[in-house]
């Protein structure tokens, strides 16, 4: 008998588990819904090299999908719904697809604020079509202003100075990349871009935009200030794309909520990449993780679960524990996080002179739980390790 | 198995390294270290690959024995 298996989300944890199903269930037919008109693409490449032109589109493909080509359908539509029955997705376009299992991998969406839509020149980036649209509008360089000191504003703002092009970055905290290094490095970041050369507004609010003949002229702030823009690009966030399982009883909460499996509420249905919100047993919580490594990692190993349950091989059912990780690149620097550091207690500056950067632990309960590290990959990846070693260490006890 | 590293485009960020710790390592000058032999494992072969797929420059080929 033939099984029916679909993978919604054609980027990376999508990649991943087809891949892996192709492999390790041969009768199954899998259609892979990918709400995409590109072939999965590199998406950490695109606020980095392909934003400073360093890489085409060609350069950004992922590898094909190997295997016998003709178990697979690619179907570029977006699922719209999911039966409450549990075994059928409906698309966009109306087609139902009744399976056996479903893979949800439909990662996040960039958050947009309102005052923010409908206006020409100001682009969030989260997909490739807005990556070639804010290439495409460097051309009469522009001066541009960054909303957002997290990791995407961060990138483009070292990206767009890279070009040479006049930045503005507008922050509401006192801070940059504040959430994803727990504000560890205190002023490096700061330094960084202005010794680059980035105006920085910190604990700026914006209010709205000026707008000319529906193309951007200016960001105004709330305290009065008009700065000057041809180009604004957004980094306010993402947000897991769970909209379309509303009414499905898969239980959502800030993501797909799964068991340590990547199993959620409903049986055969599993999840993976920046929507999943698991337990991850190396820290004993729930936790949803917005990096390449997990999409791939997860990806992978939500797919021997699925096989494992659909071929009945126990051998290739397991948990999905990991330290997540992490790096950002901005002028050159190396910036790498591994761990996960929200709720620790305690961080301390390696001053030991071992790493040949900036090197940040972070400890909660005595236990280290995350780590970082600033053009010192190695020693960031032996802490990785030591992380996974006490947890196991902790479990076994 | 062989891996092949394009080195005009492999940046060092370790992602590679990072699902397949056994088979590459970036040194502190960002040098991306690839081992000579990879054993037949297949499990360790499998996450050789994924390293491949995963590396966000696509910087890494494979030519298989
Ligand atoms: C500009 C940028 C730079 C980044 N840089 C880094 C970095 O340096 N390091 C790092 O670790 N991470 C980085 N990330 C994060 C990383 O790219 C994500 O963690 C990763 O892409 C998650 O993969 P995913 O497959 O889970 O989901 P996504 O990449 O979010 O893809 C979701 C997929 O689902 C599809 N989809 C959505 N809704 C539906 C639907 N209803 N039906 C069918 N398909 C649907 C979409 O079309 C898409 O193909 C970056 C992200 C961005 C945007
Ligand atoms: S993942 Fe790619 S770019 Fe990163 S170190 Fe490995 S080969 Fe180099």
């Amino acid at each position: 008998m033939t099984h029916r298996i679909v993978v919604a989300g054609g980027s990376l944890a999508g990649h991943s588990a087809v891949a892996e199903l192709m492999a390790l269930v041969p009768d199954a037919d899998v259609v892979w819904v990918t709400g995409e008109r590109h072939r999965a693409y590199s998406k950490p490449a695109l606020s980095k090299e392909f934003m400073q032109a360093r890489n085409e589109i060609a350069d950004l493909m992922l590898p094909g999908i190997e295997g016998d080509l003709g178990r697979l359908r690619i179907v570029s539509e977006s699922c719209a719904s999911l039966d409450p029955s549990g075994q059928s997705v409906v698309l966009g376009n109306g087609e139902r697809i009744g399976f056996d299992q479903l893979l949800v991998a439909t990662g996040a969406r960039a958050r947009m604020p309102d005052i923010l839509q409908g206006v020409g020149g100001v682009f969030p980036l989260r997909t490739l079509d807005d990556a070639v649209a804010i290439r495409e509008s460097l051309a009469g360089k522009p001066k541009v202003v960054v909303i957002g000191g997290g990791l995407i504003g961060c990138e483009l703002a070292a990206s767009m100075r890279t070009l040479g092009l006049e930045v503005t970055l507008v922050e509401q905290l006192q801070s940059l990349l504040e959430r994803p290094f727990g504000g560890a490095f205190g002023t490096y970041f700061l330094d960084l871009h202005r010794d680059n050369g980035v105006e920085l507004i910190m604990g700026g609010m914006v209010e709205r935009l000026a707008v000319d003949n529906g193309w951007v002229a200016g960001v105004k702030l709330a305290d009065g200030t008009t700065i000057d823009a041809q180009l604004v690009v957004v980094g306010a966030g993402s947000e897991p794309c769970t909209h379309w399982l509303e009414g499905s009883g898969v239980a959502v909460d800030n993501g797909v909520v799964c068991d340590t499996y990547l199993a959620t509420s409903r049986p055969a249905i599993f999840a993976a990449g920046d929507v999943a919100r698991w337990m991850n047993p190396v820290y004993g919580i729930q936790m949803r993780v917005e990096h390449w490594t997990n999409a791939s990692a997860q990806g992978r190993a939500a797919a021997r679960n699925m096989a494992a349950a659909l071929t009945g091989r126990q051998e290739l059912r397991k948990a999905f524990g990991d330290v997540p990780y992490f790096w950002s690149d901005q002028y050159g620097q190396k910036i790498q996080m591994v761990g996960w550091h929200q709720g620790h207690d305690h961080v301390e500056l390696d001053r030991s002179g071992e790493a040949p950067g900036p090197l940040a632990r972070f400890y909660r309960d005595g236990r280290l739980v995350a780590a970082a590290g600033i053009n010192a990959p190695r020693i960031v990846m032996k802490l990785r390790r030591q992380i996974e070693e006490e947890a196991r260490a902790l479990q076994a006890a | 198995m062989k891996i092949i590293v394009d080195r005009q485009r492999c940046d060092g960020n370790g992602v590679c390294m990072g699902i397949a710790p056994e088979v590459f390592d970036v040194d502190d000058d960002l040098y991306l270290h690839v081992a000579e032999n990879i054993p037949e494992d297949p499990e360790l072969r499998a996450r050789v690959r994924q390293s491949i797929t995963s590396c966000p420059i696509l910087a890494l080929k494979l030519v298989e024995d």
